[in-house]
């Protein structure tokens, strides 16, 4: 059996940033690197890992700076996974784990799709899909004042961006951009509203365009907005244009680039 | 009543003393829940659900540090070979939820989702023996398709002692024989025991 030998006090930091300046290894055995059943920390990289998995021995790195994103976390002297996914590296020191999930945790600058569960006189409640509610200021509007706060009822779909969050907080968001203007944020009329998985959001979100919209828009005009917490709201001009969008995209986590185009040109057959 | 043949040496279903029943897991089997798992161990199947983290109901007990693990084991009257009407706070399952929460409590990191609330639901399905063990499995299965930050991953599997031999994996008869049991609760990883748990009845004579 391993038995952990005796440690200097090192400094441990659970933050995003970690620098790990490391003293010669006199104190510690071979015992504590002879983990045979973990496969050497380059080869975890864009593959499945689950929470318990150790990416790096922080050992045998000495003074090099890492950056820890999403789902990772320092355990003294090795980086182990929090959350089920896929290990990502961006070169040079950049290490995350990509999951898809259907709850959200909430991170500055996100925009994300809210729905008002109730209205205090300093701030709205918006649930995002966070662990907890989020406020949002009834003064974060273009031009907003004490005379002219926007009146939205409990259920009302926001667009907003996320401005402060912390887990020992609520989320706090904001229906302005950072100079101060309206940007497209605020209540989204009309549409429909569904909900899917983070990962899809991000696939949608992310640049060249996601094939699936690609695919639609060359043949219907329609439009979506999509939040970062799983909520995508999408509106055309027509019903039936506005449910064969909102099917193909939530058919399309799952496919590659050409599957979806296939499945969206299916889609398109039965409407015609 | 024989539970180790002594010329062969196999067990009532065929099985070495060593053996594990089949094993099968499946996630996301529950589309509302946050996170769901499907676990069967041979015959034992146990469904499990997340909710969560998400706002604490009752705020009276939100915890301003860390979240709130809620655990709730039922078995479906369909269960077992009776199918008899299990009322929803009886003894063995209020205990089995105590349980299955301590275990899962000490491989959540809590104290990254303060104020909140994660709901684990389990139920078992079909039992045939160690319904403890694929109760927590699943819990652990369906926490990680939920998302939910963990140190590690929880297994936990059942032996007994019958016909004078460590046996491994009991199912229902060999549960039944009045034997010994003792389930174990492992951070696979860490290889840290979360749970350990022995029951066994005994005569003053015996």
């Amino acid at each position: 059996k391993r038995h952990r030998p005796l440690r200097r006090s090192s400094i441990c930091f659970a933050s995003l940033l970690c620098s790990y300046a490391i003293n010669p290894q006199e104190t510690l055995t071979s015992e504590m690197n002879a983990e045979t059943s973990d496969a050497p920390p380059t080869s975890l990289v864009d593959r499945t890992v689950v929470p318990g998995d150790t990416v790096l021995d922080l050992t045998a790195m000495a003074n090099q700076t890492i950056k820890l994103g999403a789902g990772l976390r320092q355990d003294c002297d090795t980086i182990s996974v929090m959350k089920a996914g896929k290990l990502r590296l961006s070169k040079p020191n950049k290490y995350w784990v990509e999951s898809s999930h259907k709850r959200y945790v909430p991170c500055v600058e996100d925009t994300v799709l809210g729905i008002v569960v109730d209205c205090k006189p300093d701030n709205f409640l918006v649930d995002i899909k966070a662990p907890t509610l989020a406020f949002l200021p009834v003064l974060a509007f273009e031009g907003g004042t004490r005379r002219n706060i926007p009146k939205f009822e409990i259920g009302t779909l926001l667009y907003v961006r996320v401005v402060k969050a912390n887990n020992s907080m609520n989320p706090e968001l904001s229906c302005m951009d950072e100079t101060g203007k309206a940007a497209e944020f605020g209540q989204l009329k009309d549409g429909y509203m569904f909900e899917t998985s983070t990962g899809l959001s991000r696939m949608l979100l992310s640049s060249p365009t996601c094939p699936v919209l690609e695919a639609l828009g060359k043949k219907l005009s329609y439009e979506i907005a999509v939040g970062l917490n799983g909520r995508v709201w999408a509106n055309a001009s027509s019903p039936s244009t506005v449910i064969l969008v909102s099917n193909a995209i939530m058919n399309s986590e799952s496919l590659s680039g050409l599957q979806q185009k296939i499945m969206v040109e299916k889609l398109m057959q039965r409407l015609q | 009543m024989e539970y180790l043949d002594s010329l062969t040496g196999f067990r009532l279903d065929g099985r070495r003393p060593n053996d594990m029943r089949q094993i099968r897991g499946e996630i996301g089997v529950v589309a509302k829940a946050d996170g769901s798992a499907l676990f069967e161990m041979g015959n034992t199947k146990v469904i499990a659900a997340v909710y969560g983290p998400r706002e604490v109901q009752n705020k009276s007990q939100q915890i301003n540090n860390q979240a709130l693990v809620r655990c709730e084991y039922s078995m479906a009257n369909f269960s077992t070979g009776d199918r008899a009407r299990r009322p929803k706070g009886d003894r063995r399952s209020t205990e089995i939820s105590l349980v299955i929460r301590q275990t899962m409590e000490a491989c959540i990191l809590t104290h990254l989702m303060p104020r909140s609330q994660i709901d684990i639901f389990v139920q078992v399905l079909q039992a045939d023996g160690g319904t403890r063990s694929a109760c927590i499995n699943a819990a652990t299965l369906a926490l990680a398709d939920a998302g939910v930050p963990m140190c590690d991953i929880v297994t936990s599997c059942s032996a007994g002692y019958l016909s004078s031999t460590p046996l491994l994996d009991l199912n229902y008869i060999e549960d039944s024989a009045g034997g010994p049991d003792v389930t174990v609760g492992i951070l696979a990883k860490m290889d840290k025991v979360t749970l350990l748990q022995v029951y066994f009845r005994s005569g003053l004579d015996s």
